[in-house]
């Protein structure tokens, strides 16, 4: 098999459902298991599929992981399984990312220390979905129509080394009026993780590095992504007061 | 014939008069409907006046009540009167028997006779006067009649009245009598073995000289006395014949001792659930409760502690024990039952009360099939549903479902979200969910608001710390190229409005902010200052 930076581990109903998202997104990905029968099953819906043994190390760095495997989601339906392969990921390669999925909170805080990057509660997700349904139905159909239902989606542009765009103010981009897209905030790198949201009042100016998260329809988020790396984009300050 | 005719036409009025229905139907409500909001009250009054009436009764044995007292005892009696005309009254429709012997009479062309008609209403009528309720109510009247005094004694027979009016007592007394077989044969063995040893006790003890007991009477009572282990001693017996008489009735009392209280401990182990399952039901229906939760599972447990966090009420129905009990313990009534069960859903008042309905059990089987079922009795009520398989989805729907949402679906949302944006992910995602303080809200513009006809332009939201992330409108429309406008089946978003946008009355203007912005800014839409 070829190489592939995203790995599945678990081949039940969940790994299928997010192997089919991400190949919707352009994302291949290989999915593993030591359940002959579910990856029997994964093949015949045309996944890529294979068994692996997971508790041998060596056969984890086979496949790739503390090498070319960026991101791992853990996937299988019991805690101890995703626990002792998140611990084995997590000593073969400290920086890869490890999304893992649980069934409590207890058990989402025992993922976290065995070193998960990202813990996932789909009950506890579900939950708030249908409060959300009752507490805020229109917004909920809205951004199960546009956003859910990619017609509309989020994107992370990173503004590139030497680009004008470097020291311009945040508010100065416009692309509600340029790019028919709304821009959610900044991510600065350089002070940790944190989203600046572009509301929030904070005058933050951009520089090499970070991240914009903007929202709109795909070929605008495409025409932006051009405009960025070609470096067309000039601020409006720019335009106005030459 | 004329009085017939005369009888016929008095039915017929009575039939068609709307104001003996409205005023039957009042004295329905205040004395037999279980759901009338008066009832309460009035069960109170009738409880507190009947253990008035007691306490005078005992008070008097040793005390003078004076006129007072005989006033007070003359006005309950009255009310009691009253209460059992009104019971009388309502019991059943006479006119109802007498047309329906006359229609019937007419259909078949035979010539209409008044008086077995007259006998056949007041016979359906006397059936009020035998049932066992109304011999206590009658019981409870009697004795006061002066004439009658010996009578006194059946005044605590109003105690029995209490029955009506408690709905604890009746349900005990109902756990009971479905016990009857067991209580039958308990009570036979009973009479037996007391006989018997009555009997016994009798042959060897009462012809000795210094014996206790004189008469056959008083070797039942001593054979009841010493078979309940209640052994008061002032019959005992002196001969060894009647000793070992006594040491078989002991053991025997045991067992029928033993034997009557598992019979009650198992009435009402059995019937526990039930009794409890009732409580809720009234509670549902004095709350008004509308909305209902099937399953608390995982899924269901986040969403009861969401909606109880904003203060709505809802009631639970699961399975499993466990379940159940947790939700006790966080204090939101859940009833044990399968949502399978139509009964169950009904005493909820699914075809009347309930306006939400959320399937949230792990078994997409379960959940189609309390969809059809809910949706089968009331059209309008709105089902949120959980998919647990994808393929699902579209025959919950089919069901009737207004929503599904999918566990499986939403994590591979996420995950695949993740993968394409880790950095600012949480925050997005966060956004997206309404669960940080920074998020999308949904602000409706009334009527004559400040707004209603108000360009996007003019309005200043950077200075408010917002920013507009669209306008859902009434009214289809179809969903553009240049990705401004969706079509949101019935509504329309438009997204990212343009400053030559005009909002009017009735839209949604959809913000992302902070709480703080979108709260304040609706305080000034509301008072008209933006």
């Amino acid at each position: 098999m070829g190489r592939r930076d995203t790995l599945i581990f678990g081949s039940g109903a969940l790994g299928h459902e997010v192997a089919m998202q991400l190949a919707e997104r352009g994302i291949q990905v290989y999915l593993y298991s030591n359940d002959l029968d579910e990856v029997g099953g994964l093949l015949a819906k045309g996944l890529q599929a294979a068994i692996v043994n997971y508790m041998d190390d060596d056969k984890l760095r086979e496949i790739g992981i503390g090498n070319w495997v960026k991101t791992v989601f853990c996937l299988f339906s019991d805690e101890p399984k995703n626990l002792f392969l998140t611990l084995s990921i997590r000593a073969l390669d400290p920086n890869l990312k490890i999304v893992c999925v649980c069934e409590s909170t207890s058990s989402g805080e025992r993922l976290m220390a065995a070193g998960a990057t990202k813990v996932i509660d789909p009950y506890e997700i579900s939950g708030q979905r249908v409060h959300e349904l009752i507490a805020r139905p229109y917004l909920v159909e809205m951004l199960e129509n546009t956003v859910f239902g990619k017609h509309i989606d989020i994107a992370e542009i990173e503004i590139p080394e030497h680009s004008t765009l470097s020291g311009t103010p945040l508010s100065d981009l416009q692309l509600d009026r340029r790019f028919n897209l709304i821009t959610i905030g900044v991510v600065d790198l350089e002070l940790g993780n944190q989203l600046i949201f572009s509301n929030s009042g904070v005058a933050h100016c951009m520089d090499a590095g970070d991240i914009l998260v903007v929202i709109g329809p795909s070929q605008e988020i495409t025409r932006l992504k051009r405009a960025v790396s070609e470096d067309s984009l000039e601020p409006i300050s720019n335009i106005t007061d030459p | 014939m004329s009085f017939s005719h005369q009888v016929i036409k008095q039915c017929y009025a009575i039939q068609g008069s709307a104001r003996y229905t409205g005023l039957k139907g009042a004295v329905f409500n205040l004395l037999e409907n279980p759901r009338a909001p008066i009832r309460p009250y009035f069960d109170i009054f009738m409880i507190l006046l009947v253990l008035t009436t007691v306490w005078m009764l005992i008070y008097e044995v040793k005390n003078d009540l004076g006129q007072l007292g005989d006033l007070f005892e003359m006005v309950a009696v009255g009310i009691f009167i009253i209460e059992y005309l009104l019971r009388f009254w309502i019991f059943n429709d006479s006119h109802k028997v007498i047309l329906d012997r006359y229609e019937r009479a007419e259909f078949i062309n035979q010539p209409f006779q008044v008086w077995p008609a007259l006998w056949q209403a007041l016979l359906e009528k006397l059936k009020y006067v035998v049932q066992p309720l109304a011999i206590i109510d009658l019981l409870a009247i009697i004795p006061s009649y002066r004439p009658l005094r010996f009578l006194r004694i059946f005044l605590l027979f109003r105690l029995f009245k209490l029955f009506r009016y408690t709905r604890s007592i009746s349900e005990f007394v109902k756990v009971l009598s479905e016990k009857r077989i067991e209580l039958v044969t308990l009570f036979i063995f009973m009479a037996f073995i007391t006989f018997t040893a009555a009997t016994a006790i009798f042959f060897f003890e009462a012809d000795q000289h210094d014996s206790q007991i004189s008469g056959f009477f008083d070797s039942v009572y001593w054979a009841l006395v010493t078979m309940s282990t209640v052994g008061y001693g002032d019959i005992t017996p002196h001969t060894t014949e009647g000793r070992v008489v006594t040491l078989v009735l002991i053991l025997a009392g045991l067992g029928v001792i033993s034997f009557f209280t598992s019979i009650i401990v198992s009435a009402f182990g059995e019937k526990i659930h039930e009794i409890r399952a009732h409580r809720i039901y009234s509670e549902v229906e004095r709350k008004r409760i509308d909305t209902l939760i099937c399953g608390f599972g995982r899924v269901g447990q986040v969403v009861a502690d969401r909606l109880a966090s904003d203060k709505r009420q809802f009631v639970v129905v699961d399975p499993l024990e466990e379940n159940v009990r947790i939700a006790k313990q966080r204090g939101y009534p859940a009833v044990l039952g399968d949502g399978v069960d139509t009964d169950l859903l009904l005493s909820l008042g699914i075809d009347t009360r309930v306006t939400r309905l959320l399937c949230l059990t792990g078994d997409d089987v379960v959940n189609v099939y309390i969809t059809l079922t809910a949706k089968q009795y009331n059209p309008e009520i709105e089902i949120i549903s959980r998919a647990n398989h994808r393929e699902n989805v579209n025959k919950l729907h089919r069901a009737g479902a207004s929503h599904c949402v999918a566990p499986y679906e939403v994590l591979g949302l996420i995950a695949a979200e993740y993968a394409g944006q880790p950095v600012a992910f949480e925050a997005v995602y966060g956004l997206l969910t309404g669960q940080s303080h920074e998020g999308i809200e949904a602000v409706r513009i009334k009527r004559e608001s400040v707004l209603d006809g108000c360009r996007m332009g003019d309005i200043d939201f950077k200075q408010r710390k917002l920013t507009p992330f669209g306008v859902i409108r009434e009214g289809d429309c179809e969903s553009n190229e240049e990705g401004t406008r969706y079509s949101l089946q019935g509504r329309c978003l438009y997204f990212n409005p343009s400053e030559e946008f005009t909002l009017l009355a009735d839209d949604l203007l959809v913000l992302f902010g902070h709480e703080y912005s979108v709260v304040h800014f609706r305080d000034c839409l509301e008072r008209g200052t933006l």
